[in-house]
């Protein structure tokens, strides 16, 4: 599904990920976990296709060329990528948003779009499975949220939005044990034979729950090991430095 | 132009049924104007809209008669719909049509008079032509304890018969005790080159309230001055609206003054431009008793070389103890051709008052850009969204529901 052979970025001359390569086929979860400033959130955004970084190598999608589509073509294609930091839009409803949102998706791929009273019964079902304060919605789009709704609202797009290819950089630093929980319950419902997980994280915690089939080591833009769901125990025993 | 102007003035004079006393005070004016000329940036009240150099450069020599002896035609596609109204309809600077349906008979009256033709002298030199040129004089009453049932839209439209004419218009309102007006000016061009200046005087008894919205959205290359003077009693509120978006060239001036202790004046706005266009909001809000309160929030969304000012002055005198006033300018400068000039001012005579202003300028923020593309927007649909966020809390502000929806749908915003 998603193949990143010889990945390099650099900004303002600074590298940043160092010939990065990484194989996801359909229906797996990877995990990356790395120290801060390793390049995780690099990663995610040039996967989205976030400008101002400069690149070279080869990242296909599907047998094809990522860098051929703007940002908005790689969420039609079916890449999601829940934000570290998710952004506070002022003026714009939720509600308003997620249903643009959807329909600019179901468009794209030919489906026919959601009126009003589907798109209220789809949000209101997803809200309920995360525990999603519904009167939220009606809200300013993350504006006055706190940091564990804003996560919350990242899974609750996802779940909507229904991705083949979901990235969440660090979804869970900064949530609570009952937000990790909805969180990893909303990954693992979206668990099917053909979508994938990116999962980002620097703690072991949320690959309780979640069982990743692969996890990476990233350290200054480089893998340095990959390995099974033990990996990830092994990590948080010893700790970054002895993975260089 | 002076030639122009005796020559022009002596046409409209004759046209007219105004007493010899109007007329020689009219004269009077006439000579002020001709003594000192369209305003420039010399002025430092015009520096950022240099009205003397836009007539140069884009009009050139301007007509000052209007022969308002036939009748236009009235293009009643321009009323706008969804929205019952009474209205008043200006094509060419003369009134075509006056409709007053939706009221009680005798609660609101127009009436042809020239009253208050003195009142206003030497207020800036726009004025002075405004009060030497203008062929006729209305003064709109609202009678004590009524308040209108439907807005009051007037409408000023132009036709592409008028070219590089200067129109004057002159208005008084006038509401009495505990009555309320719901004012739109509805802007309709369909001329180039034209200069229209828009006078009206308001003067609100004890307990009245006035909602002044001012919507200028039609793409034209007119010249437009509107200036607003209101006069406050006690416990009277006053509230202006202006969509500032559609001509070439557009200034509103507020003059405000907070005569009776408990007034209060919301002056609320959106500068919204493109295509070299360049707009000013300039209000003057004089607190001159106590308990008095104003409130201004402007925003403007600035593209393609396109300027907007905006000058607010909060004046406090010294016996108008707790006045509250605020005033709070945001813009967008959606690129680099663009320019944005704030120039608040605070001048408080008094010591305990509560007086503040802001003002911030920056770009679309690229990181939401990017985080409403990776939804599935385009560029254009989340640079939209973000702008229409944006204005959301200004349009919020009018208090009328039915003239927000109709600002709302103006803008093209959906809810
Ligand atoms: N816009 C930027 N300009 C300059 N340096 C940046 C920028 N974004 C990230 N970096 C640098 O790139 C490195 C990786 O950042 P990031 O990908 O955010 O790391 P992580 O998400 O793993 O914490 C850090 O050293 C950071 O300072
Ligand atoms: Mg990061």
């Amino acid at each position: 599904m998603l193949k990143i052979n010889n990945l390099n970025a650099k900004i303002e001359k600074k590298t940043i990920l160092n010939n990065f390569s990484l194989n996801i086929n359909p229906g797996e979860v990877h995990a990356i976990m790395g120290p801060n400033g390793s390049g995780k959130s690099t990663l995610s955004n040039i996967l989205s296709g976030k400008k101002g970084y400069e690149v070279t190598g080869e990242i296909l999608f599907e047998n094809k060329n990522l860098f051929e589509l703007e940002t908005e073509e790689r969420a039609h294609k079916g890449i999601f990528l829940a934000f570290q930091y998710p952004l506070e839009i002022p003026g714009v409803n939720t509600n308003i948003f997620l249903k643009t949102s959807l329909n600019a998706i179901r468009r794209a791929k030919g489906e026919k779009e959601l009126d009003a009273i589907e798109f209220l019964n789809l949000v209101k079902e997803k809200a309920k499975n995360l525990k999603f304060d519904e009167e939220k919605l009606n809200r300013q789009l993350n504006v006055g949220f706190s940091g564990g709704e804003k996560k919350k609202n990242e899974i609750l797009q996802m779940s909507i939005l229904n991705p083949k290819l979901s990235i969440l950089d660090e979804t869970d630093s900064g949530l609570d044990i009952d937000a990790l929980r909805v969180v990893a319950d909303g990954v693992n419902a979206l668990r099917k034979k053909n979508n994938s997980f990116l999962i980002i994280t620097h703690y072991q915690r949320l690959l309780d729950y979640i069982k990743p089939d692969f996890v990476h080591v990233l350290i200054n833009g480089k893998i340095t090991k990959s390995g099974g769901p033990e990996l990830a125990l092994e990590l948080e025993k010893k700790g970054y430095e002895n993975f260089n | 132009m002076r030639e122009q102007l005796l020559t022009d003035f002596d046409k409209i004079i004759s046209d007219s049924k105004f007493s010899n006393n109007d007329i020689e005070h009219k004269r009077k004016s006439l000579n002020k104007f001709i003594e000192n000329g369209f305003p420039t940036k010399k002025n430092e009240d015009w520096k950022f809209l240099d009205i003397g150099r836009i007539i140069d450069k884009n009009i050139g020599q301007l007509d000052f008669y209007n022969n308002y002896s036939s009748q236009n035609k009235i293009d009643t596609s321009i009323f706008v719909k969804g929205l019952e109204h009474n209205k008043i309809v200006f094509v060419n600077g003369r009134i075509e049509k006056i409709d007053l349906k939706h009221e009680e008979n005798n609660k609101i009256e127009i009436k042809e008079e020239s009253k208050s033709i003195n009142k206003f002298n030497n207020i800036n030199s726009l004025i002075n032509l405004n009060n030497a040129l203008t062929n006729k004089h209305y003064t709109i009453t609202t009678k004590s304890g009524y308040s209108l049932k439907k807005p009051l839209i007037i409408y000023h439209s132009t036709t592409n018969s008028i070219y590089k004419k200067n129109i004057n218009l002159r208005l008084d309102f006038k509401l009495e005790k505990n009555s309320s007006l719901k004012l739109i000016d509805y802007f309709y061009d369909d001329s180039n080159d034209n200069f229209l200046n828009i006078f009206y005087s308001f003067d609100l008894a004890k307990d009245s309230i006035l909602k002044n919205y001012k919507i200028d959205h039609k793409d034209n290359k007119n010249l437009k001055y509107s200036y607003n003077h209101i006069d406050q009693s006690e416990n009277s509120l006053s509230e202006t609206f202006i969509l500032s978006s559609g001509s070439s060239y557009l200034k509103h001036e507020i003059n405000c003054n907070l005569n009776e202790k408990y007034s209060s004046a919301f002056v609320n706005g959106i500068l919204k431009l493109d295509d070299l266009k360049n707009h000013e909001i300039k209000t003057n809000i004089n607190h001159l008793n106590e308990n008095t309160k104003s409130y201004q929030l402007v925003k403007s969304v600035l593209g393609k070389a396109s300027k907007a000012a905006y000058q607010g002055k909060i004046s406090v005198n010294s016996i108008a103890q707790k006045t509250d006033g605020y005033q709070l300018s945001k813009c967008i400068l959606l690129d680099k051709t663009s320019e944005f000039n704030a120039k608040p001012e605070l001048e408080i005579y008094a010591d305990d008052v509560k007086c503040s202003h802001g003002s911030a300028s920056g770009s679309l923020n690229e990181d939401s850009i990017f985080y409403l593309m990776s939804r599935g927007l385009n560029y254009e649909q989340s640079k939209e969204l973000l702008i229409n966020g944006f204005l959301l809390d200004v349009i919020e502000k009018i208090t009328d529901s039915e003239t927000k929806n109709l600002i709302k749908n103006t803008l093209g915003l959906k809810e």
